[in-house]
């Protein structure tokens, strides 16, 4: 009888069964599976519990490309914040009419497959293309770069490529804020420079945070530029889980690869937030 | 004395960022553009090479419309969205009814998929697909797709309902409305908005996803990404111009669609 009325108090619950499940079903469970496989080892027809394939891959050629995918992410996301805060500042607080406009064009970009974005750089980074043909023109160089397959040429896309990602969540953060508190800091005699760094600074904290977070994990597993641009000379966690479970159908050994990445990405994570707080004290909450 | 020359350099500071904003954002601007501008342009190039300007055609649109491999991607690439945007917008619809009468802390949980590697998505849902041995193919895309959409897709639509003036939906229940009716009368209604945007963009999502499309689709079914990929591997070809040209009139209509739409809802 409890039971019958406790199942209709909670009846509304159920109606929500299928989010939670497609959500514990194809996230929680696999990821979970993931780790467990990475201890597992294919024995014959078995499997057997081991250490083995986190015993290969804790070696210094396999840190040194988790070390390399974390600096592509820590450079990736701190150049896309330094280009998309003035972005989102300026569409927000300078340009006021025509601000759907500069939006649309801003975002325009981020609704067209991310393929034809790296495919378009081809055209300006190839030798004879449109940047050598530029700082030939002006007599910077005499003989056109080799810009493809270079660092170089996977650094200018990857930001190209994760830029509105940053921008619209400090866009959303500097547009919610309220004018009457910049306002007020310069009628009580504020700098502008003051006035940026205690109002505008930490009340739009939050959304620069949350866009930088989303830039560096999207860019730590990043594998489509480096391997088109960079020529796949460098490898990168992306390419190496790519490699493990596509080409060397390896599954203990890529999972393994993958949880130990994993892991380096959250612990790095937690440092840059702990950094935050520690830069930025404030936590603002929008109301 | 000392307020006047602080003054100054404030005034100083405020003149040389007048100055640097403006270029700055138009130098952004360019950087965005100038790629699809020549991506664009040459798409109508009378020639094979890349860097020579040889005359206007439209030679390579009429070979795209004829290859027979982009419409096959195209179809599975659309039937792996819309289904995906269906299930999507469904589950999440049936999540928010749920919350009509009571909160759940559960729901906040939903975005963190944001902040998981889509790579380590793929790569787990790869793995338990062959453990299963459930055969890939485009049912598995769907899978997929509807997961990453998902993450989307909720966090939308629940915030447009926690803006929901809850006074409609006492008042609602007060004047003898069932749960029922008050939802799809009164709470359906001023979220049309916000599944709107949800659908369109996990339609975008999906038609855009790459790293689990190439994880988890069979060898039989390739889609409209996985198709650029390998045209991208072979090389520069002018026909790759004019699909992503094709690509972008698509995802600017679809976009000034959505912001026609949402600021004629919005009044």
């Amino acid at each position: 009888m409890n039971l019958q009325r406790y199942f209709a108090q909670e009846a509304p619950f159920f109606k929500a069964l299928p989010a939670l499940l497609w959500q514990t079903l194809f996230l929680w469970i696999p990821l979970t599976f993931l780790f467990i496989i990475s201890f597992l080892k294919q024995d014959g027809l078995g499997w057997v519990f081991t250490l083995d394939s986190y015993r290969e891959i804790f070696d210094s050629s396999h840190i040194r490309i988790i070390l390399r995918s974390l600096l592509l992410a820590i450079y990736n996301s701190f150049v896309c914040l330094i280009l998309a805060y003035p972005m989102a500042y300026a569409i927000v607080f300078k340009i006021k009419k025509l601000k759907n406009l500069a939006l649309f064009l801003l975002t325009l970009p981020f609704w067209v497959n991310f393929l034809v974005h790296i495919y378009a750089w081809f055209f300006v980074l190839e030798y004879h293309g449109l940047l050598n043909s530029i700082l030939q023109f002006i007599g910077i160089i005499n003989e056109p770069l080799r810009l493809m397959n270079s660092w170089f040429a996977v650094m200018v896309v990857m930001v190209y490529a994760y830029l509105p990602f940053l921008v619209l969540p400090v866009y959303s953060a500097l547009e919610k804020l309220d004018v009457r508190l910049i306002e007020a800091s310069m009628d009580l005699g504020a700098s502008h420079l003051k006035t940026f760094f205690k109002i505008i600074l930490p009340l739009s904290f939050n959304g620069a945070k949350l866009g930088f977070f989303l830039v560096f994990v999207m860019s730590f597993g990043e594998f489509v530029i480096p391997t088109l641009m960079g020529g796949g000379k460098h490898m990168f966690v992306g390419t190496l889980i790519w490699q493990y479970f596509l080409t060397d159908q390896n599954m203990s050994l890529g999972s393994a690869f993958t949880a130990l990445s994993g892991c380096f990405l959250i612990l790095v994570l937690l440092f840059i937030n702990w950094l935050a707080k520690l830069l930025v004290p404030y936590n603002y909450v929008h109301k | 004395m000392f307020i006047s020359k602080d003054f100054d350099m404030i005034k100083k500071f405020r003149v040389s960022w007048d100055l640097f904003l403006p270029i700055f954002v138009g130098l952004t601007y360019l950087f965005l553009y100038v790629p699809i501008i020549i991506l664009v342009a040459f798409s109508f190039n009378n020639s094979l090479s890349s860097y020579k300007w040889n005359g206007f055609t439209f030679e390579w649109y009429k070979e795209l419309f004829s290859s027979s491999q982009i419409w096959t991607a195209l179809t599975n690439s659309l039937i792996v969205a819309l289904s995906s945007v269906f299930l999507c917008l469904l589950i999440s619809l049936l999540a928010i009814w749920c919350l009509l009468r009571k909160k759940y802390k559960l729901f906040d949980y939903f975005s963190s998929i944001v902040l998981i590697p889509e790579i380590a998505i793929a790569v787990s849902l790869l793995t338990l697909f062959t453990f299963l041995k459930i055969p890939l193919g485009l049912n598995t895309l769907i899978v997929g797709h509807t997961l990453l959409g998902l993450g989307f897709s909720f966090p939308i639509i629940y915030n447009a309902f926690k803006d929901v003036n809850k006074l409609l939906i006492e008042a609602s229940l007060d004047l003898g409305a069932s749960m029922r009716q008050t939802f799809f009368r009164i709470v359906l209604p001023i979220l049309y908005p916000a599944f709107f945007s949800a659908a369109l963009l996990v339609f975008i999502l999906s038609i855009d996803d790459f790293l689990i499309s190439f994880f988890c689709t069979g060898p039989t079914s390739q889609t409209l990404s996985l198709y650029i990929f390998a045209m991208i591997r072979g090389g520069l070809s002018p026909v790759v111009n004019a699909l992503s040209t094709l690509i972008l009139i698509f995802s600017s209509v679809c976009v000034l669609l959505y912001s026609f739409i949402t600021l004629k809802m919005e009044r």
